[in-house]
């Protein structure tokens, strides 16, 4: 008869706890794959600026050899910021002799730069800007846009 | 006694806050990196001009003047023009005479740099629209698919020909 009871009687198991020991290892796989996919934002950007839109833009590859000109408003007026400090123009030739120094060679010799200019900007500082890059042979420019199609 | 000394058991390690670590440095990744590709049109610009360089002479049938005013208007050749109507001309141009014409661009000072980047804009599309048409006649693939020698035949074969005339240092100093 007692056997019987223990049947049918409920028992009262507790929820057995879930091994969460491998969470971690989860979390860490998504922030290596972060790390990788991701690049550090190098330098702040302090004039403000939206950038054109264009149809037939491409990515930007090596970034290692890209540095960035921006061109944007601040407090009403047009400044020139190369990575990540404010210069006039014509600091520009010098400034980009210190950045392919600092780069290694193969860099140095595709040295890109990625010109992020206001669409409001006026051409004659952006035509300013782009002769004193030639003076010191950095030819290769990346006018930076969004892609209209999406 | 040391039988029962042998029975302990190591206590186990409380690893439930590892996950709540590796959480903050994730989050501080997502915060600090940005995962946006850059985009943009890439341009080759000519080295500076040497001193005893004298410009060359080009027939004048053969260049496309392209210029824009201070108030965005955009003219080839002296008659206003829309983008559309630029890509579709410089499209007849470079493939009437591949090699010998030239796009010759200058802007005024006080033009936007949307104005300037558009024009690019449409004059690289017209060259993109050949190079992708002679891709698919030649390779029977889209140009994107083809490889880097190829790409560099189809370049050489559509050549982009742009000049750009520096803008005057000051208003009103060129003739």
């Amino acid at each position: 008869m007692r056997a019987m009871q223990s049947m049918f009687r409920t028992k009262r198991h507790s929820v057995p706890s879930l091994n969460v020991a491998s969470m971690p290892d989860l979390i860490f796989t998504v922030l290596f794959f972060f790390m990788i996919v991701t690049h550090m934002r190098s330098d702040e950007v302090k004039v403000h600026l939206q950038v054109p839109q264009g149809t037939e833009v491409q990515k930007l590859a090596n970034k290692s050899a890209v540095a960035n000109l921006y061109i944007g408003n601040l407090e009403g007026q047009w400044r020139v910021q190369l990575n990540g400090d404010l210069i006039r123009p014509e600091e520009i030739p010098a400034r980009i002799e210190k950045i392919r120094a600092g780069m290694s060679p193969e860099n140095a010799e595709h040295l890109t730069i990625s010109l992020r200019a206001d669409r409001k900007a006026p051409m004659g500082l952006v035509s300013d800007v782009k002769r004193s890059l030639q003076k010191v042979y950095a030819l290769r420019i990346n006018y930076s846009a969004t892609d209209k199609n999406n | 006694m040391f039988r029962k000394r042998y029975h302990k058991q190591i206590p186990e390690l409380n690893t439930t806050s590892t996950a709540d670590i590796s959480f903050m440095l994730l989050i501080f990744f997502l915060v600090t990196s940005s995962m946006d590709t850059e985009k943009g049109l890439l341009r080759q610009m000519p080295p500076p001009p040497l001193e005893h360089e004298q410009p060359m002479d080009i027939h004048k049938d053969m260049v496309m003047r392209i210029e824009l005013d201070a108030d965005n208007q955009l003219t080839l050749d002296g008659k206003t023009i829309t983008l559309q109507q630029l890509t579709d001309e410089v499209r007849t141009m470079a493939s009437i005479n591949r090699t010998g014409h030239v796009v010759s661009i200058q802007a005024d000072r006080a033009t936007t740099y949307e104005a300037y980047f558009s024009m690019q804009n449409a004059v690289v599309s017209a060259y993109n629209s050949l190079r992708r048409q002679y891709a698919i006649q030649h390779y029977g693939k889209p140009y994107r698919f083809c490889s880097s020698d190829e790409r560099a035949a189809i370049n050489e074969y559509y050549p982009q020909r742009i000049s750009e005339m520096p803008i005057a240092e000051e208003e009103g100093g060129r003739p």
